[in-house]
């Protein structure tokens, strides 16, 4: 029988089985450390910070109290009823958070306070659920603490927008932070040192990194979690700071820094104890890249005793003749998680939510479709997060999400009738993002949109499988899974041969019109840096403006969110010769922001 | 000990892909197929009039165009062998067999074919799928890339004999190369061998990259000489080593290691004796492509297999080399910028020596790495480490007996 409710009520309600003498024993170290912290603090460096925090505070108000004194009334009008322009004002050097939030007009700032609610609600909401473990993750994982800053992650992803983009914007971001939330909550009760709910620990099979979750759609009973992505990949694209101590851990380990930091900063979780201790089994993978498909023996190496799969999909995927090998692991891994919980293949469910799946892939399609045009509706990072985190990962189990679809969809095209802005006034060159981006941590996006009106309509990471998934066949059904993880994302472009990254951009470039290629080029990522000067050469012959930023996933320390801004600067003011948007975003101080 | 007789001649075989043997086959009308991965069994390139060559970079300078094109921070080889490719280096050869098992590598077949660097009408740049793990369908898979990617473009593009007999006359000159190694290798395992590490990498590479039927003359010739050949009294190396890690196409490195008094007992890296020359027993049941593919899939010592049998096998084999070839210790190796081999060679070292007692050397290297000084003065100081841990335990064992 298939479950109705998403996710299944029973995860929540599955007993705990705290350990409470350690967790004494824990908040006895955690006391401990807050106790040597509290000691060694300097309480006059400290206090004297915040006295100039606080009068710089006092100078921001008034220097923005005489400006608006000196303004026309029209000019006092459009502030109050539009909003800000000058957003670098926002930042100050050495602060984690923006010094406020964004004025973005009486109405746009209404309906971002609405949605700041609404968040804070569904958290306290979801939380609430089973709340003891929920707050005591924070006593042993310090990505834990990460999270308490996601409705700053929020006002960061919005930064500008305003009318029906900024709706639906926070309807994604609503959405993210949902499946964020809820998947927190089951962590903290598996975990062992933790909740220790052998009753859901049962139900739980464990994904590696990215692998999305359309194959746990045959077992609603079960709860499928992707293990590293909460406690690695998500938190680092809301604080990049996050993974920095992973990475000195794995590397004092032995593994070189040459390494991708995803898998690295994985390895580094494992080494320092990071990652919850849980689930009845894992499937590993062989996606999206060689780091990644490495990590999986150090999770194998810390937690020996726990099952394994390993999933492991054709590198050269066009070739027809791997769809059966493809098919083969795939039903070999059903076998598996058959074998260690107990649970059968539920068929009924798996086709219900390929259908469901098939519908938020024609949105999907319909969004490119609204993008493409001269008037670009869903722009920014909230639109590829969500696509990221909620289309891809939960891949049509949860049924909320095509509601959001559905009214993200509504929004979009009545902004499409009117022809409206996502950035209004800022909507001045195309760009498509290529390579593995750094939107979400340095806010790239926004920040190209704000300053330059540089607006990216589409990322490689998007333009991924968008074939209708079989939902009869059943055999034909599997083949289709297998064809849609392959392509997943990252994976499908960066594997397979160079035609899919290559030959693919420029296709793309076509379709979306693009002016500009936001070309990153994350240190180590070796597939794609071996096909550099291709590429270059290419975009030259084919006339792009391709602007190349390098930038570091997960560590900061490798290139500043400065120098990469600063590429940006650099080239629109030599080549490009335009003029900024906004030029207080031209140069500030972000490097210790979350 | 008395230089091997060949042993120049076959140092100069190795100063370029485009030896002296290898012209000397082109001439005998025989069609060179270029490889540089164990995946592609080395046999089915050998079939007819093929002959396989493991492709190298002997005596590489700079890689600046490489690394405008692959950039800085990724596999040296790669980058060497694309390097080589844009200088014209690999014109002689009739095709080019790629396996899609490592990006950088399967990057440079692919640099091959977009910068087009070899001209000949009918060459050809084939791309393999590899699986992840041994299973049933997973070599039915294999063998079906090698039947349709390898040695079907083989026979369309350059005419040839891809049958099973043909298979299997193949490997039987594989198998004549292979007992020689094997037996040369098994020298290796006395106290006072009658050859070096450095001698015995030499012979294997020109095994990789000369025509089997040239190079075995040669090879049984020096066989025969090492039969007889007397070593030192007082052997000249003070510990003995065994290699494991990625891949070592420059002996150099091993004479590197031999220079700083460590024999090289033992060579599990690709490009290496293990695996790559074993005998491959052939039944008459089966065809032979599906016995090869399965022979090299369970064979194979590659980092990037992630099944758990895999994983384990690997430590295995390199505790149970090190054991059989009177190892004092293990160096763990991996060419800089590799993602398989930096992952595993991390984990393992701590395995190999916390658990399983090794002392162990963890480098990662260039791929040219004759001249480095930061290795040669590891290396000392590995052997040195290694001696003095002999030292103690002759003591205590000395003092022991006293007791007793």
């Amino acid at each position: 029988m298939s479950v109705r409710k998403y996710p299944n009520p029973s995860f929540f309600k599955a007993k705990n089985r705290m350990d409470w003498k350690a967790q004494a024993a824990n908040m006895k170290e955690i006391g401990g450390i807050i106790g040597g912290m509290l000691k060694e603090t300097d309480w006059k460096d400290f206090f004297g910070r915040q006295g100039k925090n606080l009068k710089s505070d006092a100078k921001r108000v008034q220097k923005e109290f005489e400006s608006f004194a000196k303004m026309s009334m029209k000019e006092r009008a459009d502030l109050i009823l539009k909003g800000e322009k000058k957003l670098g004002k926002l930042y100050r050097a050495g602060d984690m958070a923006t010094v406020r939030r964004e004025w973005r007009g009486l109405r746009d700032t209404g309906v971002d306070f609405y949605e700041w609610l609404r968040m804070w609600g569904m958290l306290l909401a979801t939380f609430s659920k089973d709340l003891v473990p929920a707050l005591n993750a924070t006593f042993y994982y310090r990505w834990m603490i990460s999270y308490m800053c996601c409705v700053g992650f929020m006002d960061k992803n919005t930064m500008g927008q305003r009318g029906r983009a900024l709706k639906m914007s926070h309807e994604m971001i609503y959405c993210i932070f949902r499946y964020v939330a809820e998947n927190l909550v089951f962590l903290a009760k598996c975990d062992r040192k933790n909740g220790n709910s052998d009753e859901l620990n049962k139900k739980t099979v464990l994904f590696d990194e990215m692998t999305m979750g359309q194959i746990m759609a045959g077992f609603p009973k079960l709860l499928g979690i992707p293990y590293q992505l909460m406690p690695v990949f998500l938190v680092s694209e809301i604080d990049q700071l996050t993974c920095i101590p992973y990475l000195d851990a794995v590397e004092s380990f032995g593994l070189p820094a040459d390494t991708c930091p995803v898998p690295s900063s994985e390895c580094g979780a494992l080494v320092v104890d990071a990652l919850p201790h849980m689930g009845s089994c894992f499937i590993s993978s062989s996606m999206p890249c060689d780091g990644s498909v490495m990590a999986s023996s150090y999770v194998s190496r810390r937690f020996p005793d726990l099952p394994t799969f390993h999933l492991t999909f054709p590198v050269r995927y066009e070739y027809e003749e791997t769809v059966e090998d493809a098919t083969e692991d795939v039903k070999e891994c059903i076998k598996f998680v058959e074998r260690i919980t107990g649970e059968k293949w539920d068929w009924n469910n798996y086709f219900t939510c390929m259908k469901r799946f098939n519908e938020e892939t024609a949105y999907e399609l319909e969004k490119w479709e609204v993008n493409k045009t001269d008037y670009p509706q869903i722009i920014g990072p909230s639109y590829e997060l969500f696509r990221k985190w909620n289309y891809e990962m939960d891949g049509g189990s949860d049924p909320r999400v095509i509601k959001s679809c559905k009214k993200v969809q509504k929004l979009m095209l009545d902004a499409y009738e009117r022809k409206e802005e996502a950035w209004p006034g800022k909507m001045k060159y195309r760009a498509i993002v290529w390579s593995c981006p750094a939107h979400y941590y340095a806010n790239f996006t926004n920040w190209l949109a704000n300053c330059w009106g540089v607006d990216v309509l589409v990322e490689m990471e998007s333009l991924n499988f968008t074939k209708p998934l079989e939902t009869e066949d059943k055999e034909t059904a599997l083949m289709d899974l297998s064809r849609l993880y392959e392509r997943m994302v990252m994976r499908r472009h960066t594997n397979g041969g160079y035609q899919n990254v290559v030959d693919e951009l420029w296709r793309q470039c076509e379709a979306w019109n693009v002016d500009i290629i936001i070309m990153y080029q994350h240190v180590s990522c070796k597939n794609m840096s071996t096909l550099q000067g291709i590429l270059d050469e290419q975009a030259r012959e084919k006339g792009y403006h391709m602007i190349w930023i390098e930038h570091d996933l997960m560590d900061p320390r490798t290139v500043s969110r400065k120098s990469m801004r600063a590429k940006v600067n650099e080239y629109m003011r030599t080549v490009m010769k335009a003029t900024p948007c906004d030029d207080s975003l031209l140069d500030f101080d972000d490097e210790s922001a979350m | 000990m008395r230089d091997l007789k060949h042993l120049i001649y076959f140092e100069n075989l190795l100063d370029n892909a485009d030896n002296e043997l290898v012209e000397k086959a082109k001439q005998d009308g025989k069609l060179a197929v270029g490889y540089t991965c164990y995946h592609i069994p080395e046999v089915l390139l050998n079939v007819d009039r093929c002959f396989s060559v493991r492709l190298r970079a002997p005596r590489t300078g700079s890689i600046d165009i490489a690394t405008y094109y692959m950039s800085n921070y990724t596999c040296e080889f790669a980058r060497s062998l694309v390097e080589r490719g844009i200088e014209g280096g690999y014109q002689f050869l009739d095709g080019l067999a790629g396996v899609d098992a490592c990006s950088m590598m399967n990057r440079f077949y692919e640099h091959f074919e977009i910068l087009k660097m070899n001209s000949k009408e009918n060459f050809f740049v084939t791309h393999t799928d590899m699986p992840y793990k041994v299973e049933d369908y997973s070599v039915r898979s294999y063998v079906k890339q090698m039947r349709i990617r390898l040695l079907d473009v083989m026979e369309k593009n350059l005419g040839v004999d891809t049958s099973d007999a043909a298979i299997r006359k193949a490997v039987e000159e594989h198998n004549k190369v292979c007992r020689i190694l094997t037996e040369i290798g098994e020298m290796r395992k006395a106290d006072n061998p009658v050859i070096t590490g450095y001698e015995y990498h030499i012979l294997n590479l020109v095994s990789y990259t000369c025509p089997k039927y040239l190079i075995l003359p040669y090879l049984e010739e020096t066989l025969e000489e090492l039969k007889t050949r007397k070593p030192d009294p007082k052997p000249w190396f003070r510990a003995r080593v065994s290699i494991v890690g990625s891949e070592i196409d420059d002996p150099s490195l091993t004479k590197l290691i031999e220079e700083c008094g460590a024999l090289v007992v033992s060579d599990r890296y690709c490009y290496g004796s293990t695996p790559g020359r074993e005998v491959i027993e052939l039944n008459d049941e089966e065809p032979a492509l599906d016995q090869i593919c399965r022979f090299y899939m369970e064979h194979s010592e590659c980092a990037r297999y992630i099944s758990d049998e895999k994983v384990q096998q690997r430590r295995t084999t390199a505790d149970r080399l090190a054991k059989e070839f009177k190892a004092d210790g293990i160096i763990y190796e991996q060419m800089k910028f590799c993602d398989f081999w930096g992952f595993e060679r991390a984990l393992v070292t701590h395995i190999m020596s916390e658990e399983m007692g090794w002392p162990v050397l963890s480098i990662d290297r260039p791929y040219n790495a004759r001249s480095s000084g930061q290795l040669r003065t590891r290396f000392q100081a590995f052997v040195e480490s290694l001696e003095i841990k002999k030292i103690h335990k002759n003591n205590a064992e000395k003092a022991k007996k006293e007791e007793a």
